[in-house]
């Protein structure tokens, strides 16, 4: 086996240091989704390739082993199978994540779910600390926004109004299937950790857009993600987060910047996703090589 | 309903027009009013000398959704991680940059 197997393992390096490019960019719904598709295909690939390698074990079973003593001429060696014990032991890891993930995630819609029935898309539950979240279709039920009171009190009408339009957008746009995916593909490669979490911030981004153009203001949005951030709407983290702030921080500077500055950087923007794409081809194609050859290697064995 | 929340208080059918300020008319307001108090999501209780009714929101429900919200809130950090809230993971470096663009913006 060739070098080619462990391109896939690697490259999404490459993918997250382009991702970091696109964190601000100015189309986010289109650049959250081809990211998330992006990981989620180079996760796969990166799996495939896991796969491949464990599988090399088998060259260890008795009836191979008799195999190789009994030809004529030295079979190739598939990969050190200290290597191959690695591979598995990463494969068992991964899908142990990405099950324990999946159920986390259903099990969270389940208990908001739970929270009640939902009039015309809201469930207002009688909390002091300002909250909204989207919680998904699920149970035969469309999606609805569950908010607190304190939400609710702590915001003048057009701010309530944000931030309603600002969750039925995640439900508009399924972004819970969005971040799924990506999540998913961090937890199957952890160098995609810094793409989910950019995608996590685009879909906040995209859905923050949808809000400012429903009620024609980007400022009350901001002044509404403000508002709620500084009343404890979210964990709080000691100490500083990465350059930049945090994710509340940005979608605050990106609703309140001058339009002429959210378009100026368009050709930055293409050529980082035209970077990712490259990425993920080259992934592919090692993945493709890499099975050819472990499809060599097996017939010269058999 | 998300307007009756934010009250706090009581209000009758032109208060809550007010409050709105969709340009819905007095008689639509008071048949959503109406409404929601039939399917118990209001409860009501006379203004006093034939000025109609004032409404405030049924509090049984919003508990019974406060209980489940508060046990996904403060379960395990794994699942706070799931949960994806309108802001999240504000870091204390933050707060003194929000506090200033508040301070910029008009007052609402």
């Amino acid at each position: 086996m060739t070098v080619a197997v462990y391109l896939p393992l690697l490259l999404p390096a490459l993918l997250a240091v382009a991702a970091r490019a696109l964190a601000a960019a100015a189309a986010p719904e289109r650049t959250a989704r081809a990211l998330a598709a992006a990981a989620a295909l180079a996760a796969t690939v990166s799996t495939g390739s896991l796969a491949l390698l464990a599988l090399t074990l088998l060259d260890d079973l008795p009836a191979l082993e008799a195999r190789e003593h009994a030809a004529a001429y030295p079979l190739p060696e598939p990969v050190p199978g200290v290597v191959a014990l690695a591979a598995a032991t990463a494969l068992v890891w991964v899908g142990r994540r990405c099950v324990a993930h999946l159920r986390q995630a259903r099990a969270v819609t389940r208990d908001l779910l739970a929270a009640g029935v939902p009039h015309d898309g809201l469930l207002v539950a009688d909390l002091p600390e300002p909250h909204a979240v989207a919680v998904p279709a699920g149970a035969g039920r469309a999606g609805h926004v569950l908010v607190t009171a304190g939400l609710l009190r702590l915001l003048d009408r057009t701010e309530r109004a944000a931030v309603l339009a600002h969750e039925h957008a995640h439900l508009r746009h399924r972004h819970h299937r969005t971040v799924a995916f990506a999540t998913a593909a961090a937890a199957a490669n952890p160098l995609l950790r810094p793409v989910s979490r950019i995608v996590a911030l685009l879909v906040e981004r995209s859905a923050d857009e949808t809000a400012a153009a429903a009620v024609g203001d980007r400022h009350v949005v901001a002044r509404a993600i403000a508002k709620v951030a500084l009343a404890g709407g979210g964990r709080r983290l000691a100490g500083g987060l990465a350059a930049g702030g945090s994710d509340v921080v940005r979608r605050v500077h990106a609703l309140t910047r001058p339009a002429a500055g959210r378009f100026r950087a368009a050709g930055r923007f293409r050529a980082a996703m035209a970077a990712s794409a490259a990425v993920v081809a080259v992934c592919v194609a090692a993945g493709g090589a890499a099975a050819a050859d472990f499809v060599a290697v097996a017939r010269a064995w058999l | 309903m998300a307007a009756l929340w934010a009250a706090g208080e009581p209000l009758s059918p032109a208060q809550l027009q007010a409050a709105l300020d969709a340009g819905l008319a007095y008689n639509t307001v008071q048949t959503i009013l109406v409404r929601l108090h039939d399917k118990g999501l209001l409860e009501r209780r006379p203004a006093g000398r034939g000025r109609g009714h004032v409404y405030w929101p049924a509090r049984d429900a919003a508990t019974a959704a406060a209980q489940q919200m508060r046990a996904v809130l403060d379960g395990p950090t794994d699942r706070q991680a799931v949960l994806r809230r309108f802001t999240d993971d504000l870091a204390e470096d933050d707060l003194a940059t929000l506090r200033a663009l508040l301070r910029q913006e008009p007052p609402a």
